[in-house]
């Protein structure tokens, strides 16, 4: 009986009751990689400085990263209290802005950020949080390659054959920074040994073509080159068109020709980088965030110091990258929204995105927030400049189904590269799902 | 009411009891959504709708594509694992017997968690970084492309069926080993040679397990969640969606919920009817 | 034969211990390596990866989540025994249940318990169990009912009637038979039913992800903080080192008690 009684108070041990939280502003971050890192130095400088009250001091929350945003819609429509503060990204505004409030981010807002950074983080003309990094597309590009082609009359032959026989136009070789998509295209077809067996990289590019939304994003600025978007100026769903059929039909006929390793159906972020980094690919369209690693000599040797980031190529309508931005808003929940609110404010001003810049965040900052960290971090110029010049949003991408849409389309789209599917059927689901899920709200 | 049936409704109150208070009100809750127009927005005051979701869901292609998926992984790796697990008990039943330990090492694959061993497989097949097709591409010039369409469905069986062969074989292996001395001995006295005497005395011995095997790992192979997700997701227009990752895509699109709910509890009956047929099967069998 | 049958074990316990080798030659790896060197022999090896996962920090704490997996998986597989015990002999003993009950709790295993997990999550919000190992405890009980109540009622079963018999004859009352008699007779069947659900209940991912934000984060949610590198791609050597170690206290239990487990799986699923 007693060994009965003393087990029982030793399982009583091991479950001690949680402690009730303390008066403080609780903010959920982005957890993983620089951003955790970014916000962590943030908070610190906020938390040391001498205005910041006892009760308004940051504690910083980190979750899983994966089903980081199922988990937010589980706690956020719930009515969580476990945190005043919570990421936000302009896709999912829409999805969460009936669970958060509009923040006003101060006068200094306008200033550090600019205009349309700013309006990453608006849904209906309401602020709805600060953005603190920017998310947006590189080329990445193997220089050397590209030298060494553009020195090789023969290899320009070879070149020029190939764009022939598979695109149909007898294109030359072009130093990557005046690229179009078809001069990307023909570059890696030459680049693969499958189409030509001389080429010094197995596989000419690395298309993401995993069933997941974001890749849907890395994959529209595409047909955006082309014209493409999402609903015309009356709201009719215009992802049937040529844009789109000319961009999709390119992946497919990359595909098809081997210019991308077969598992790219499966491939994401960090299989994409893993292809890459091996030496084996010569250009990938991907997220800014990998440049560091890919540049870095620790974890990508093989190609860290030849490879070049470049704004995505250029098509008949201009050069576009898809933008979009990570932030944090205020949950309609929160135990302490004034406290939070006064942390954003802090963090919307140039001597807090200088911590945030300094300490690996990668904000889109303009004006003299820029100056002060231009130094430390020059690649924020070139991020800001690509956000500000090549950024676009699609029409209806920041509403509140976005993310469905993106998930609808990624489902049609890697059918139809997949195989599985025709581009017509696959158009028309998607125009069938996005119309209904971009039809206005029923008054 | 007799005393002993006053006890045994005692004796069952905790089990009861418990089962109520954990899944009492989520049942009715998820009845009451499956029945309802609801999303997360409205968690707290669904709007009951009448039967249009589960109209919705039988009509849905995708709902029935992932049912049949489901199936088929369920059925093939069910009878692969069974098939090799039979095979490995009784082959290998000589040296386990006498080396107990190899047991350890041959269950080893059961004790991962599914989803890390989806992750770790992300690595393992990779063409650039991974040890299998770098092997492939050594000894034989060439590895298949290994969650391109055309291959995904059997590499993710083979993956499910590498990790839960180890289950199979040890129900085997200790079936198998219970089968008394006396009767494998009067068999060989009889002279019967060693296929002989398996296929004749000890596979009908072996039957029920048999049955019982096939039972569990069709069930866990239709509920299979996580090695799939963590490694193809939906998989390329939906390729790779099983049942539960259907239900669980469905829940999480940030839309109405009552489809994903009434999913689920048609799944939910159709596997009650069928559990409840093979319990009342096998109950006809036992002595 | 007996060199075909060890080649045969060979290769078998090669082929389905393959991931367990390649996790653990990437753990050995530095990150450049990993990119650079696919094969399975380790050229450089280092302890780096180990050290990030054992290394406490502000955000990391690896103990805290194998002390939380612990605690709930300990709950989550001896809550079961205490429940299913009765329920399983008047099953066996009695037949009382054996038509609606042991079928529902059974049925249980075939579910997809992600449906369960919002209004469980609404449950614990307003009882302030959310973010609590017991509430996470008492959520693996559920999922580790059907087999337990499986492996128990066949035990039962097995054991010979004439032994409840005799004691009621000496006047002994049904509760204390239970606990005198037939628990020590079912000590295999209980450990087994506890090993099996600790297992189980270890592997958890989603119960915990959804109801566990930070006290009470289980290994396999917070094995997955490790996994991130910069910008949402993976650190493929530290992810390889922590699943290391997150899968060490199931495999070392599992090992302790492979004999145990084997003989009363033999006796649940002979008789059905």
């Amino acid at each position: 009986m007693t060994r009965t009684t003393s087990l029982i108070a030793l399982m009583a041990l091991a479950f001690p009751l949680a402690a009730p939280a303390a008066a403080e502003v609780t903010v959920l971050g982005w957890p993983g990689g620089p951003e955790e890192a970014a916000l962590r130095a943030a908070a610190e400088a906020y938390n040391a400085r001498p205005e910041t009250a006892e009760e308004d001091r940051v504690e910083l929350l980190f979750t899983s990263r994966d089903g980081f945003f199922d988990k937010l819609a589980a706690d956020l429509a719930a009515g969580s209290t476990a945190f005043d503060a919570n990421l936000i990204a302009t896709y999912s505004i829409g999805r969460y802005a009936p669970f958060m409030r509009p923040v006003d981010l101060g006068p200094q807002a306008a200033a550090t950020f600019g205009d349309a950074v700013l309006s990453t983080m608006q849904f209906e003309g309401e602020q709805f949080g600060v953005p603190t990094d920017l998310s947006l597309h590189f080329l990445y590009v193997r220089r050397d390659l590209m030298d060494a082609l553009l020195a090789d009359p023969e290899a320009q032959a070879t070149y020029t054959r190939i764009a022939q026989e598979r695109l149909g136009e007898a294109l030359a070789p072009k130093p990557p920074e005046d690229w179009t998509w078809r001069d990307w295209a023909a570059a890696s077809l030459y680049f693969s040994q499958s189409v030509n067996p001389d080429s010094p990289t197995r596989y000419g590019t690395v298309l993401q073509m995993k069933n997941l939304l974001f890749n849907m994003m890395v994959f529209q600025s595409l047909p955006r080159a082309y014209g493409a978007d999402w609903m015309d100026a009356e709201g009719n769903v215009t992802v049937d068109s040529e844009a789109y059929r000319t961009g999709l039909e390119l992946y497919k006929l990359l595909y098809d020709a081997g210019a991308t390793p077969p598992d790219s159906t499966s491939y994401e972020y960090a299989e994409a980088n893993a292809a890459y980094a091996s030496g084996q690919v010569a250009s990938m369209v991907q997220w800014n965030a990998a440049a560091g690693e890919l540049t870095s000599e620790e974890t990508a040797p093989a190609v860290a110091a030849v490879t070049d980031t470049l704004p995505p190529p250029a098509g008949p309508e201009g050069r576009f990258t898809h933008v979009h931005s990570l932030g944090l808003g205020i949950n309609a929940a929160a135990e302490n929204p004034e406290g939070a609110e006064r942390f954003l404010q802090w963090l919307a001003t140039p001597e807090a995105m200088a911590v945030y810049a300094r300490a690996g965040g990668a904000p889109g900052l303009a004006g003299d927030a820029l100056a002060a960290v231009a130094a430390d971090r020059p690649d924020l110029a070139q991020l800001g400049d690509y956000a500000v010049n090549y950024g676009y949003v699609m029409r209806g991408a920041t509403g509140a189904n976005a993310l469905a849409v993106y998930e609808r389309q990624a489902a049609d789209f890697t059918g139809y590269w997949a195989g599985t599917s025709t581009l017509d059927e696959a158009l028309a689901s998607a125009t069938e799902g996005m119309t209904e899920l971009l039809a206005p709200p029923a008054q | 009411m007799t005393p002993r049936a006053r006890e045994n409704r005692w004796l069952v109150a905790p089990a009861v009891a418990f089962l109520l208070l954990m899944l009492g009100f989520p049942t009715v809750l998820n009845v009451i959504y499956s029945l309802s127009d609801v999303s997360f927005e409205t968690l707290r005051s669904p709007r009951l709708d009448g039967l249009g979701n589960y109209g919705e869901v039988l009509s849905d292609g995708a709902f029935w594509a992932s049912l049949s998926f489901s199936l088929r992984f369920g059925a093939l790796t069910a009878v692969a694992e069974v098939l090799l697990g039979l095979f490995l008990a009784v082959f290998l039943a000589p040296l386990l017997r006498r080396h107990p330990w190899l047991l350890a090492v041959l269950t080893l694959p059961m004790m991962i968690a599914p989803a890390m061993m989806g992750l770790m497989y992300r690595l393992m097949l990779h063409e650039f970084v991974g040890p299998l097709p770098h092997y492939l591409f050594l000894w034989f010039g060439s590895s298949p492309a290994f969650l391109s369409p055309a291959w995904a469905f059997w590499t993710i069986a083979a993956i499910e069926v590498l990790q839960w062969t180890p289950f199979t074989l040890l129900l085997f292996h200790l079936a198998y080993a219970s089968i008394p001395g006396e009767v494998r001995e009067a068999a060989r006295m009889d002279g019967a040679r060693a296929f002989r005497l398996f296929r004749r005395i000890e596979l009908p011995m072996l039957l029920p397990t048999v049955l019982v095997a096939l039972l569990i790992r069709l069930i866990d192979g239709i509920r299979v969640f996580d090695n799939i997700w963590v490694l193809v997701g939906a998989g390329a227009g939906g390729s790779t969606t099983s049942l539960p990752i259907y239900i669980y895509t469905a829940f999480f699109r940030g839309g109405p919920l009552g489809p994903a709910l009434a999913a689920s509890v048609l799944f939910a009956l159709a596997a009650f009817a069928t559990l409840a047929l093979a319990l009342r099967l096998a109950g006809r069998r036992a002595p | 034969m007996t060199a075909l049958r060890w080649i045969v074990l060979g290769l078998a316990a090669l082929l389905m211990n393959l991931p367990v080798i390649a996790t653990l030659a990437t753990s050995l790896k530095p990150p450049a390596e990993i990119m650079g060197n696919p094969g399975l022999w380790v050229e450089s090896p280092t302890l780096a990866n180990y050290a990030t996962v054992v290394t406490v920090s502000d955000r990391l704490d690896v103990w805290a989540y194998l002390g939380n997996s612990a605690a709930a998986a300990t709950l989550g597989a001896a809550l079961p025994l205490l429940l299913c015990l009765p329920l399983a002999f008047v099953a066996a003993r009695r037949g009382y249940g054996r038509r609606l009950l042991l079928p529902l709790v059974v049925n249980l295993r075939a579910l997809p318990l992600i449906i369960f997990a919002i209004p469980i999550y609404l449950m614990y919000q307003s009882a302030g169990l959310l973010d609590t190992r017991v509430g996470l405890g008492l959520v693996l009980a559920v999922v580790n009912l059907p087999l337990t109540a499986l492996i128990l009622l066949n035990a039962i079963a097995d054991i010979p009637r004439e032994l409840d018999e005799a004691a009621a004859m000496d006047g002994a009352r049904t509760g204390r038979m239970i606990w005198r008699i037939l628990v020590p007779a079912l000590r295999p069947a209980l450990a087994t039913s506890f090993v099996f659900g600790f297992i189980t209940a270890w592997n958890e991912f989603l119960f915990g992800l959804m109801l566990t934000t930070r006290e009470a984060v289980p290994m396999t949610v917070g094995a997955s903080f490790f996994f991130a590198g910069a910008g949402g791609g993976v650190q493929w050597g530290v992810a390889a080192a922590v699943i290391v170690v997150a899968m060490l206290p199931p495999v070392l239990l599992g090992l302790l008690m492979y004999r145990q487990i084997g003989q009363a799986m033999v006796a649940g699923a002979v008789k059905g």
